[in-house]
Parts: C-alpha cells; structure tokens; sequence
C-alpha cells in the first residue's frame, strides 16, 4: 500500500478583492490535478517557490484541508472521509514552519505528551512514548524546561519529538528550517535524516533549500499549483535553466558545474556536492 | 529589560508545603481566605499569624518573597486604612474635623482590615510561590469539574491559562522587538505627558495584536494537526494522586478550620480582649 497516493487532488478557494467596485470574488486553484504517490520509508522532498502551492499540498497530506476535487489516501485512508481525521491525523504527523506557534505546553516533555493524551493513550504509556521521543531527538536533558528558553533548532526538535510521540508512519515537515540559523537548521536536518534511516520513518520534506532537497531520495518540484518535475536529485538539479525557469535556486555546486560545462569543460552536469565537484575537477586533471 | 519579568512567582525549592498537592493548597488558601473573614478579634489575627508564620518556615521560601506581594496592593491598603479609619462612627470620638472624625471603632477596624489584606495577600503568595502555574492549572480543572453540568467549560478555561502562560514570554520578546523597531525609526516613548505616551503606545499594540492573532491561527492548526478536539476520550501523562502527606494537611486544615470557630466563641464569651 502506497504511504501517499493523489489522483487530480484539485484545491480551489474564493478570494474576495477589494476593488474599486466593492469587493469581488474571484477563484484561486492553489493545486490543479496534483497526482503522486509516495511509498513507505521514502524520504521524498516538495520543492516550490513561495506561494507555489507547496504548503497547501501538505496541509491535505494531514487532513487540515480537504480536496475540492480529485482524491488523496494517505495509507489507504480517504482524507475526504471525516471519521477518519484522527487515524489520518495520528498515521501522517505534521512539523510547522514556525516552531513558536506550535508548542503547547509550558514544559517540553508536557509539550510532547499533548499528541498521545489526545489520542486518550494510558499515562504509563505516554510516559513512554515522551521519553522514548526525546532520546530520538536527543533532547532528553531539556525534558523539563520551558519551550521559551531553548532555541530554535532545539524548539523544532521538540515538535518533531511531539508528532513522534503519536508513533506516525509518515512525517511531513513544511518548511521546518526556514526560521532558523545554520546551527539549528543542521540539527533539524541531521535528526530528520536519522528519523527516516533508523526508524523507517516516511518523510515528505517541503522546502525552497536546496542543500536540503539535495538529500532526498526523490524529489517533486511544484510550481503554480501543478506537479512540474519528479525524479531523483540528480536527475532535476542537472535541469538548471529549467528549474531557475520555477523561480528556484540550484545547489552552488550545480550551477558552478553549469557554468563551466557552459564554458566548455567536460564535467557531469548532476553535481550536487562539493566533494562531487572536487572528485569531477581532479578527474578532469587527469585526462587532459 | 522586558525579559526579566518572572511569570508566576514560583520559588523552586525543595519542601513539604512545595510537594503537597496542588488540589489540596488550592483547597486550604480558599480555606484560609474564607477564615480571614470569619475572624472578629485580634486573638483570631494572632493565631493566623502564627500559623501562617509556621508555613512559611516549612515552605522555606524567604519571608521577603512572601512581602514582595504586599508591595504592589501599598495603596489599596492605605487607602483602606484611611477609609476606615476616619469614616466609622463611633461613640468615643477622639478628634473631629468636618467630617472625618477618629473613633476608637475606627482604629480598630482600620487595624483589622489593613491585617486582613496583609494576610490574605501574603497567604495567596504561599500558593503560588510553592506550586508551578502547571499544577495550579491542573488543580483547577480538577476542581472545576464538577461544575461542568452547569455549563462551567473546566477543560477549556485550564487550557487556555496554559497556552496564556506559555505565550507570555514569546510576546514578551515579541513587544521588545517591535519597540525596538519602532524606536529605530524615530519613535519616543518616554516623553510627553499621559495622553501622548498612551498614544505612543498604539504603534506597538497594533503589530502586536496582529502577530497574536497569527500565532493563534496556526497554534489551533498546529493543535488540530496533533489530533486535539477538546476532553474528549483525552488522558493525562501525570496523574494528580493523593499521598499520605496530602491527608495529614487535610486534617491539620480541618483542626485549623475548628480552632478559628473557637476562637470566635471565645471572643464571644470574653468580648474585652477584643
């Protein structure tokens, strides 16, 4: 069974405009006919740049929205199905951008209890499930203090701990790093890579890093609403032009490789990191 | 300088009072606080007094801790005093003019009011001070339950104090960040007189109410998202459990409650040590 199956997941809303005229209504299709599936322990990253339709996506992964049109399983669930919002909810864990607005609780293991005691989990094992999720996250020294004194990096890892705790198959991070600096993005990126190595975890990674899209098994870019490239890393970092046609970035190292292939040097064009490059470089010494 | 400020006063030390359960502290301070009405005469004082003094010692919490509260309610208390002490009639007038006159009913009184919010304010520090805001919460949804047939959303006020207190000291940060935005651009808040300084203030309260009400949006998304819908079928990872210790207050409680009837029959009985 596919982790996450979409077939024309279509996702319209009305915007009202203020005009000249009073106010007008006018219809936005955030997704059109959006179909992907996602198989179990995929580490699969949603590129797109801002207002691309990427959050959206992941919002209907965790059954916050529902499609207007088309449909999404996630494990075989219907979203659409409202008796099962909480098992959707509880299978596909959801990570937010800001990781102030997420955290309940004045006392982080508080915090990461606040999943399974709305699951209506025993206590003893509750207890469990907290301690067993800020050793995962390596927080286990935090476990009493207040959200508001850790970091940012150290905040998010919390939240991650928390949809943990309700022993998701699938975890969808939208943006979590985006409102972090170098260190905590690292440390959130380090614990989602071991999440999906170690505990088999299913993680749809949305972001506009591409340092971070890089690690990815497989990656979807997004653009306006529609599914516009799918493949492996390599296969849609070599696409340079095409991908700075989306409004996004390539890894330096990619577009440096570009560049240089532009100039006529022989290198491979799906070079994503800087020992790649090196590697290429003294490879290109050698043979001339 | 705004991070500084401490929510909830809580004192973080080891001791009996500070392990009781919070249900029970809850129990005793509205105890208390009902007692302190009840009292009539000085003795009655006396005896709170000690037995508040008692507490404390066994809270270990400094004193000062315990006075800081009174600090803040300096001018409730005064002007208490003067309300009483020159408003009440009374039959032996010591010193009349106009229309405030000092009896000797008015100094007592003033007397036993001012010793009234002395200890009431003193005695609801001892609560907060020895029990974290999460177990007070917790204590006041437990006890709030049984007023949930009558319509008295217990689950829900104890959740909204926590988020309260959890987002205090975000928009704390918040606050700063936005004076010191606003001050960057040219913006004065210490001059000018009353009127001008609240009007200063209408720069900072709007991105701040803005940005709050974001936050709410996606809190509520974020809760949603980890399966929140109200009580419903929800469990507690730390269950509230009442320990030998918690029965034994609840007995000295009780004795404390008949030891106040006492000593109100026996001012009764002896109305001239007052």
């Amino acid at each position: 069974m596919k982790m996450v199956k979409a077939e024309g997941l279509t996702y319209e809303y009305i915007k009202m405009l203020e005009t000249d005229h009073g106010t007008e209504e006018e219809k936005v299709s955030a997704l059109k006919a959006v179909n992907l599936e996602i198989e179990k322990g995929e580490f699969v990253v949603v590129l797109g740049h801002n207002g691309s339709g990427k959050s959206t996506f992941a919002k209907h992964i965790n059954a916050l929205l529902e499609p207007t049109k088309g449909t999404l399983w996630i494990k075989g669930m219907n979203t659409k199905n409202g008796e099962l919002v909480w098992d959707i909810r509880q299978t596909a864990g959801m990570v937010f951008q800001n990781p102030d607005n997420q955290l309940v609780a004045t006392v982080v293991e508080e915090d990461i209890a606040f999943g399974p005691e709305n699951m209506g989990i025993a206590p003893a094992e509750i207890r469990r499930r907290v301690d067993e999720a800020l050793a995962t996250v390596r927080m286990q020294k935090y476990a009493t203090h207040s959200p508001s004194k850790l970091s940012g990096g150290q905040k998010q890892r919390i939240a991650i701990a928390g949809v943990l705790a309700m022993k998701p198959d699938c975890i969808v991070l939208d943006e979590p790093t985006a409102m972090l600096d170098p260190v905590g993005r690292k440390e959130v990126m380090e614990t989602i890579e071991r999440l999906n190595k170690d505990e088999g975890i299913t993680i749809i990674l949305i972001t506009h890093y591409m340092d971070e899209a890089v690690r990815g098994d497989r990656v979807y870019v997004i653009d306006d609403g529609e599914v516009v490239m799918q493949g492996r890393p390599k296969e849609i970092f070599s696409q340079v032009e095409r991908l700075q046609q989306y409004g996004l970035d390539v890894p330096q190292v990619t577009e440096v490789a570009h560049f240089l292939r532009m100039e006529g040097i022989d290198i491979p064009p799906d070079i994503l990191t800087v020992e790649e490059m090196v590697g290429a470089l003294c490879q290109l010494k050698l043979t001339t | 300088m705004i991070r500084d400020i401490t929510i909830g006063q809580f004192y973080p030390v080891d001791s009996p009072i500070h392990r009781l359960d919070a249900r029970v502290k809850l129990t005793m301070t509205f105890i208390y606080i009902i007692t302190l009405f009840m009292i009539n005469s000085f003795i009655g004082y006396f005896f709170v007094i000690g037995t508040l003094l008692a507490v404390i010692k066994v809270s270990k919490v400094p004193i000062k801790f315990m006075l800081k509260g009174i600090k803040s309610i300096m001018l409730i208390i005064i002007f208490t005093a003067f309300i009483n002490l020159f408003m009440t009639r009374g039959e032996q007038i010591l010193w009349q003019w106009g229309f405030l006159s000092l009896t000797l009913e008015g100094i007592f009184l003033a007397l036993k009011m001012c010793i009234r919010l002395v200890l009431l304010i003193i005695g609801s520090s001892v609560l907060t001070l020895t029990t974290t805001p999460i177990q007070l919460t917790d204590a006041i949804e437990y006890m709030l339950r049984p007023f949930k047939k009558i319509g008295v959303p217990a689950h829900e006020i104890a959740m909204m104090m926590t988020i309260a207190l959890r987002f205090i000291p975000t928009l704390l940060d918040e606050t700063d960040k936005i004076m010191k935005a606003q001050q960057a651009r040219g913006a004065d808040f210490d001059t000018g007189n009353l009127m001008q300084k609240a009007k200063s203030l209408i720069p900072i309260l709007v991105p701040l109410f803005i940005s709050a009400f974001r936050r709410a949006e996606e809190l509520a998304m974020a809760m949603e998202a980890r399966c929140y819908h109200g009580d419903e079928n929800r469990t507690r990872m730390n269950r509230m459990t009442m320990q030998r210790r918690d029965y034994h207050a609840l007995v000295m409680g009780l004795v404390y409650i008949v030891a106040i009837f006492g000593l109100r029959y026996v001012s009764y009985l002896l109305p001239f040590i007052i």
